[in-house]
Formats: C-alpha cells, structure tokens, sequence
C-alpha cells in the first residue's frame, strides 16, 4: 500500500504539486493500479531475459556531415519524400515557443544567486 | 454534387482525374462537413487557409495532367504529429500554444503524396486514454451515437473518418490507440509493425510502443495512407530498414488454406455476449472463404494489461520530463524559483489522467521497486512476446480476436476508475508489446446500433496477410458500407 505521504513525495520527485484535497482519491487511484499490477509476481520469469525493445534493435550509425543553418526545404506536392538530414533550426522559430525570451535568448529565473 | 467528401479514395480519384470536381471543391466540402459536425469535437483546430492554398497548388497540377494516388485527398492527422507552422497540442494545455518549427517525417510522405490536410484533430491528451475523455478540448463524440464514447486515444481521427468528413486519418497506437477506436466507429484502422514507420515529429509517450497508422473506410483506403507513410528514416533509428511492399497487391487475393489462430485466452466469458456472436460469424465468413481455423493459446495474455501499465508509464514518466514550462510549453505565471516554477508550470499543464501515469512511473522506477516492477514488466514481455513467436512458428499464419471485450461504452461510465478503462485495451496492449502489425476491420453491429471490430494480428512485417485477409472478409459483407446517420 502506497500511503498519502508517499504519493506526495512521488509527486514531489515527478515535479508535480498535487492539490492536498485531492491526495486521497489520486493515492486510492495508484494503489488500486500498482494492486493490480502486481500480479505478475505470479509469473515465473526464472532465467528470462528482459526486453527493452522489439525486433532487436541495434544502434544505427552514420558518417558527421557539414549543414548549413536555416530550415528543411517545405514538403511540395509530388515532390521528393525523403527527408533531409535537420540543419539547426530556425532561431526565431524556436523562440515563438518560449514562454519568455529576450533578443535570441531564452528568459528563465534566477537560478544562482 | 452531393456529399463528395464522404467519397471513398477510388471515386474522388476518379472525379479529380476526370475534371467532375477540382481539389478546392473537394477540400471546400471536407471542411465545410467538419464544421457541419462541429458538434462531435473531432477537430482540435480547422486549418481552412493552408488548405485551401494547398489545394490551389494541386489543381495546377491536375491541370497539367498529374496524378497519383493520394493527390488532392483531404486527409486529417492527430494532434499528437508535428505539422510545420500549424499549431500542435497533444490536446495538452501544456503545449496550448505550441507551434512546431518542422513536419513529422509522416506529415512530410503524405505531403509528398500530395493529400490536403484539413486539420488537427482530437484525441486524448498525450495519447493517454481509452475514451477520449481525457482532452484540454472537451471529448469527440461518437458518430454512431453521440452520447457513446469514439474510444480512444485516437477518437478524433476514428470519428472523422466514420463521419465522413475525410477519408483517411492519421493515429497512433501505444496500447490500441487506432485499433480500438476504429472498432468503435465502425471503420478500417492498422498500427503497422513496430520500426514501419518513422516517430520523428511525433510526440512522445511510450517510445518502445508508439506506432504511427492509418484509419479509412475500407481496406483499399487503408492500404492506400500506409504505403504513403511506411518506410524507414534516417532521423528515426528506430525506423527499420526494410523494403516496403505494394500492399494494393495483396487486396483480392485468395486466403484459401490461410490458417486462422484463434487465442483461447482472447475468447473468454469477460467478451461482451453480442461481440463473441459477431465474432464467431466472422470467423465463419472466414472459413467459408477457405481459411482453417486453429485453436491456439497465448497463456501469458493476462499479464499483459498490468505489464503495460507498468512500461508505458515508466517510459512516459520520462518521455514528459521535458514540459518544464521553460524553452517551449505552458510556463506558470508568477516570481518562483526554478523548482517550484517547474511542478507549478507542469500541474497547470497537465491533465488528471497524465498526471497519474508520471506518478506511476516515477514509482516503478524508483529505488528499491525498479527490480519487482520495471524489470519484472520487461522479463514478462519477453514472455508475451514469444507466446506470439511459437504460435506463428507452429500453428496460425494471422490470429484474428476481438478488438476489444466491450462495445462504445457512454461517455462518463468509466471516467471514474482508471483500471476499469485500462481493462478495456486487453486484447490490443499485447501486440503494441510483441511489435506486431494488428488490424481493426468492422464486423457487426450491437442490438443498438453501435459498431464492433474484428481484429487481425499479423506476424512482425507481414502487413500484407492482414490486407489480404481484410479485403477478403469485406468482399464477403458489406460492414464497411454501413454509415452513420444520425449524428448531425
């Protein structure tokens, strides 16, 4: 049994601020979960390895190429579907996302005082 | 010109090519039936101006005499794909307002191929859900019956489809996230075998499980959207490289001595009365067409919802660490410092049911349960998987099973206990954990009217034996031509 003190350090270690009112239905929600997934201490698993991934993947390496900067070429109706190799983005582009930035910076808060 | 959106690909390719109508009109009646059916909340956003700028470009290109398969379809893609310029949430609040600097590899093919994407559409947040109940922008309704649930996580690509609105959809599937909503919908859906198709731009949530797929009216549709989004990819590692088949070419074929599996474990008292009896007419059209049935066994299928439910979360737990509201996403407004910034910013963001996935997570790895949970979970999968390697090697060419136990259940039935929606991924959950290809082709409907899917699961890059056996099923009933009414 997972207990609510528990849950909240989970939710403290996940970075997540749970809302005190609702600690007892999210730990009744994960005890009733990690209960049921229990059950596989009922499988015998004695000598079998673990799997990461299907089909055996191995890595998949590739010679270093020189890019230049600036976007993939947009797609065009019964144009080439490869995809190119990504050169760096669009600065500007990637900015439009922040949440806060200055000039081609990302604003953050204080972090070291 | 009546309804030409709700047109198969065959015919609109036919009126495009013989001038009946042109791609604008084609596109202008795709989303002026999206917004006729605004009421069933496929659509996370309308992206009426590129397409019809898109659709300009192609009818220069029909004029000139071009053609191909997809050129000039109106196609929908779930708002778990990055589409360039064109806003991509995840149906998060976490990522409201994110726009994304580039396509996903399987936007740019079907780009390429040279369909028309009408817009983004619904889903469960992060992909995480059976229902899609779990989105920042309210639930998509069921076509069938708009009180039922569409399933899920893919139901805005399910319900569009089965609607009528366009004729083929992206998805992905983790657990079932494409099969069980076309199950639900009445519609054509397949998650190809895991490494077919490329993740780059895809919004992660369970990476060793996600797979990309295609939902259609009809086999021939669904063969179609795969062949133009499979093939392996240098910005994807785990993108196979493997030689992708003309699937059309198995469309037709005889499935005369095909022999059948049929799981001992997937046809249980827990299956639904209504759907065992489709199930077992299916079968019986089956073998009428020449296929043998074989009984199998897949003796680890009960351990495979709990297996999931311990991978999946760990993976997303870590997958969604990167929503930290700093360089892109939801950022909390107020003066905190970095830490608090962070649990502030992701509580906001995210939703009660992703939440609850990242806590189980974190718990099954942390220190002292990663040994009893993780590692246990992936021993077990090892399991699972060879279940469906030895009844390949042995007994059955493809397994056919229900999509799911239940039918469309009503939206807030289950909302309220997270594992008795899990539960309802159980005959899904196993083949996104063997990697397999697996299929939901519509067989029956529930005495009230509501659809059920027949599943075929097919051996690791053997798409073609599912097409086949598809097409023959539907050229042997006419399910696949039953469409919804009444949702209006």
């Amino acid at each position: 049994m997972i207990s609510e003190d528990e849950v909240q350090k989970l939710a403290n270690l996940a970075r997540l601020e749970l809302d005190p009112a609702l600690t007892p239905i999210v730990t009744g929600h994960l005890n009733s979960i990690i209960g049921y997934v229990q059950r596989l201490d009922e499988v015998d698993t004695t000598g079998v390895e673990a799997m990461s991934h299907v089909h055996g993947s191995t890595n998949v390496l590739r010679e270093d190429q020189m890019l230049e900067a600036g976007s993939v070429p947009d797609a065009v109706p019964l144009g080439d579907p490869t995809v190119p190799p990504q050169p760096m983005l669009d600065t500007q582009a990637l900015l439009q996302n922040a949440p806060d930035s200055s000039g081609t910076f990302i604003r953050v808060p204080l972090i070291v005082e | 010109m009546s309804d030409i959106a709700s047109l198969t690909i065959s015919d609109m390719r036919a009126g495009l090519d013989s001038k009946q109508f042109s791609c604008t009109e084609l596109v202008k009646a795709s989303l002026e039936k999206a917004d006729s059916y605004s009421v069933l909340n496929c659509f996370n956003l309308i992206s009426a101006e590129s397409a019809l700028h898109e659709a300009g470009q192609i009818d220069a290109l029909l004029a000139q005499g071009k053609s191909a398969p997809l050129l000039g379809i109106p196609v929908g893609i779930k708002d778990v794909i990055c589409t360039k310029g064109i806003r991509t949430t995840a149906s998060s609040k976490i990522l409201e307002n994110f726009i994304p600097p580039y396509d996903a590899t399987v936007v740019r093919k079907l780009k390429t191929a040279g369909t028309v994407s009408i817009g983004k559409l619904n889903m469960d947040e992060f992909a995480m859900g059976s229902s899609n109940e779990n989105s920042a922008f309210g639930p998509v309704k069921n076509p069938w019956n708009p009180e039922y649930v569409p399933g899920g996580s893919s139901g805005g690509s399910a319900a569009a489809v089965a609607a009528g609105i366009c004729p083929i959809t992206l998805g992905t599937d983790t657990g079932g996230s494409i099969r069980q909503p076309a199950s639900f919908c009445g519609i054509v859906g397949l998650k190809p075998t895991y490494g077919r198709v490329s993740r780059y731009g895809v919004i992660a949530y369970a990476s060793s499980l996600d797979q990309v797929g295609g939902f259609a009216q009809n086999v021939k549709d669904c063969a179609l959207v795969t062949q133009a989004i499979c093939g392996q990819d240098p910005n994807d590692a785990t993108s196979a490289q493997r030689e992708v088949p003309d699937f059309t070419k198995a469309l037709g074929q005889s499935i005369k001595g095909l022999r059948i599996g049929l799981p001992k474990e997937y046809f249980v008292s827990a299956v639904d009365g209504e759907i065992d009896a489709a199930l077992k007419k299916a079968i019986s059209v089956l073998e009428g067409l020449g296929a043998i049935p074989v009984e199998i066994s897949l003796p680890h299928t009960d351990a495979a919802v709990a297996v999931y439910y311990i991978l999946a979360p760990a993976e997303a737990s870590s997958n969604l660490a990167r929503y930290d509201g700093i360089r892109y996403g939801h950022r909390a407004k107020g003066n905190y410092d970095l830490k608090t910034l962070y649990a502030k910013s992701r509580s906001e963001g995210f939703g009660r049911e992703v939440q609850r996935r990242i806590m189980v997570g974190a718990y099954v790895l942390s220190t002292g349960y990663y040994d009893a949970y993780y590692l246990k979970a992936q021993k077990v999968r090892s399991l699972i998987s060879k279940d469906f390697q030895d009844a390949f090697a042995h007994k059955c060419d493809l397994i056919v099973a229900p999509t799911a136990p239940n039918a469309p259940f009503k939206i807030g039935a289950k909302i309220s206990d997270p594992l008795q929606m899990y539960l309802n991924d159980i005959f899904t959950i196993p083949v996104n954990l063997a990697g397999l290809p697996g299929m939901s082709v519509p067989c029956g409907f529930t005495s009230s009217g509501l659809p059920i899917g027949l599943q075929l699961i097919g051996k690791p890059w053997d798409e073609e034996t599912l097409f086949k056996t598809a097409s023959a099923y539907e050229s042997a009933t006419d399910w696949h031509t039953k469409r919804p009414t009444t949702a209006r």
